[in-house]
């Protein structure tokens, strides 16, 4: 019973000044919306961003890494109390690249977590048409295989990826490095690889994807082609790429599959640290700045609680000569801040979904975007409506503890 | 009148340290018994309020013992004292005290639902009838700040007896009534000795209204008189 009449009181007080309730409830409401929005834009960021790099990177990927250093071979075998000197040291030779590929992957491709697996021979090149010399990529594939992974036929703007199944002098283009080379479809390129071998290749795509790596610097042919050119045998690879379920889970795989390879098994985030740090960097921010908001949401509550407490301390002191105790007290005023916390919190998640769609229709035409990206999560709408919770309920709590510890012969004697 | 004592001062002094120290009630002493109607006098300053508010257990600052219905209240925690004068002690203040954004029913009502013993329909019963006894029926449904001066005093006094508690303490209950509400005020307080067996004391500066009471006590520098 006692809880109804501190309840009616609560709500008594809420109403009898609207202006200051309503002004509480925006507060709550904005750092609430703001918490949703920037979060969903952020995390929205995050995943075209992912996704973007992830049109060329392999979630995990195989090489045969360069020799250690070798400038003093001997000093190792000598150890350190002999003084060592070798001048002009050279590697005659080492194996390169990868030779039996497919060996590798049977022993690699029942891993559950394993979703595609493509083998690459990615040679250095120079592009030549007429005078114009550009150096680049020729990346020998497995047609299929490379775009399950990358989806890389999406970004065909002309010709056909497809055709390169069918053409072994075909070649699909970057698009920048096609217009350097003032190619277009059904052109022919001339491609030089580093032991001076030469070789004629029909244009049968432009690809598009605004990597600069790809668009500026790379041909895809045939991955036959690509060991013809280089002479090497049927087998012999220079990367094997992997894609995995989860791509968070990179380096975990990379690890687990590290024994079955003789060669460097290394996951994505292990050879883009820029990425993940880029990542976390933007929800560092996001997290921060709605946290700010709603910190100052809170003082606005703790403001206008206050402001309350003091307007009211003569009913104060009366409801405790009547009877009230402490707990009472607590209970009328944390009331009011917990129901201005839950309206603001509910409003809030709401015109933050607003808000969230209006923001995913403004255009922003880069790269694959259209619109600005945003993503709507669960989770962010439950977190922001308990950070809501936790704020105004602090930011309540401390005006009540005050109203409750007020003397009530103080105020009444006047 | 019964020979039952309803509250019971012994040896009460106090001190104020602010601005200085200086002793404000010095050994007082005295009985007051069930069902009597005690005028408390004395010049302005004398500590005739100080005194109430150590009666009504909201001041626990003093030395000395105070026994109200045969319960010690020296030295029991402030949820304590709030829930014994929660269900025992009705007060009137020199200035009324209401809920502004409440009913005058309401307000009356509200002590009796923090008791929490009688059900909502009972309670506004008797906050209705205790209103209708000091002629305020026809202001029950009003909003309190649209009452008079006047009127919020005798809605206060309908307050304090809505738990019908043992004691019933004001400060100057009268002090911002006419002479007619005056009398209608004694009136009640008197029934509700007589009748009812409450116990009154009443701080006054109404040399007729004290007269009339069953006894009165006279305060001087912090001293009974008497
Ligand atoms: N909070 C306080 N701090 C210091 N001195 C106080 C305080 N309250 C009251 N006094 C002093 O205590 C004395 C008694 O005050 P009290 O209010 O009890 O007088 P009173 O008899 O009720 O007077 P009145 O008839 O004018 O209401 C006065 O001298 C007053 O100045
Ligand atoms: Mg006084």
């Amino acid at each position: 019973m006692s809880r109804v009449t501190n309840l009616k009181i609560s709500r008594a007080h809420l109403t009898s000044r609207v202006k200051q309730t309503m002004v509480a409830i925006l507060s709550v409401t904005f750092g609430i919306s703001m918490y949703i929005f920037m979060n969903g834009f952020m995390t929205g960021v995050n995943d075209t961003q992912t996704e973007l790099a992830f049109s060329t990177l392999a979630h995990i990927h195989i090489y045969n890494d360069l020799p250690e250093d070798n400038t003093n071979l001997l000093q190792k075998k000598y150890g350190d109390d002999k003084l060592v000197n070798l001048r002009n040291a050279k590697v005659i030779q080492y194996t390169e690249g990868i030779k039996n590929s497919a060996k590798i992957i049977a022993a690699i491709e029942d891993h559950p977590a394993i979703t595609g697996i493509t083998p690459q021979v990615n040679v250095n090149v120079f592009f030549r048409n007429g005078a114009t010399k550009l150096n680049g990529v020729l990346s020998g594939i497995d047609v299929n295989q490379e775009s399950v992974l990358f989806g890389t036929e999406k970004y065909i703007t002309q010709g056909s990826w497809r055709s390169l199944e069918d053409r072994g002098d075909g070649v699909v283009l970057g698009a920048g490095l096609a217009a350097k080379l003032s190619l277009t479809l059904d052109d022919n390129v001339t491609v030089i690889t580093a032991d001076g071998v030469s070789r004629n290749f029909k244009v049968i795509g432009i690809i598009k994807t605004t990597i600069g790596g790809v668009d500026n610097a790379k041909g895809y042919v045939r991955i036959s082609s690509a060991r013809q050119l280089i002479s090497k045998n049927q087998g012999y690879v220079t990367d094997i790429q992997i894609n995995i379920k989860n791509f968070n889970e990179a380096t975990k795989v990379a690890t687990q599959l590290a024994p079955k390879v003789a060669y460097k098994v290394e996951s994505w985030n292990e050879s883009n640290g820029q990425l993940q740090a880029g990542n976390d960097l933007r929800n560092i921010i996001a997290v921060a700045v709605s946290l700010t908001i709603l910190l100052v949401a809170g003082f606005g509550i703790f403001n206008i609680m206050n402001m309350t407490v003091n307007e009211k301390i003569k009913e104060i002191a009366i409801l405790k000569a009547m009877g009230f105790d402490g707990t009472d007290i607590i209970q009328i005023f944390l009331v009011q801040s917990v129901i201005i916390g839950v309206i603001g919190g509910i409003v809030g998640i709401i015109f933050g979904y607003l808000v969230s769609v209006l923001v995913s229709f403004i255009p922003f035409r880069v790269a694959t975007l259209d619109t600005l990206p945003m993503v709507y999560d669960p989770q962010d709408y439950i977190l922001a409506f308990i950070f809501g919770l936790i704020t105004t309920f602090v930011a309540g709590y401390l005006p009540a503890k005050k109203a409750s510890q007020v003397d009530p012969v103080e105020i009444i004697r006047g | 009148m019964n020979e039952e004592i309803a509250l019971s001062a012994r040896a009460i002094s106090k001190y104020f340290h602010e601005p200085e120290t200086f002793q404000v009630l010095k050994d007082i002493s005295f009985d007051v018994k069930k069902g009597e109607f005690l005028s408390m006098i004395g010049k302005s300053g004398s500590g005739k309020s100080t005194l109430l508010y150590l009666l009504s257990t909201m001041d626990t600052d003093y030395t000395g013992e105070i026994t109200i219905n045969g319960e010690c209240l020296t030295g029991r925690t402030q949820n304590q004292l709030a829930a014994f004068r929660n269900a025992h002690i009705g007060f009137v203040f020199q200035f009324h005290y209401l809920l502004p954004e409440f009913t005058a029913l309401d307000n009356v009502m509200l002590p009796a639902l923090k008791l929490g013993k009688k059900s909502q329909e009972e309670i506004r019963e008797d906050a209705y009838s205790n209103l209708k006894m000091l002629g305020l029926e026809a202001q029950a449904m009003k909003q309190s700040n649209k009452l008079s001066g006047g009127q919020q005093q005798r809605v206060a006094i309908a307050r304090a007896l809505i738990n019908q508690p043992a004691v019933i303490m004001g400060d100057e209950p009268t002090g911002n009534l006419d002479s007619k509400n005056t009398d209608i005020v004694f009136e009640i307080f008197r029934q509700l000795a007589a009748e009812r067996g409450q116990t009154i004391i009443a701080v006054t500066h109404d040399d007729e209204f004290a007269q009339k009471s069953d006894r009165i006590l006279e305060l001087g520098d912090g001293r009974l008189l008497n």
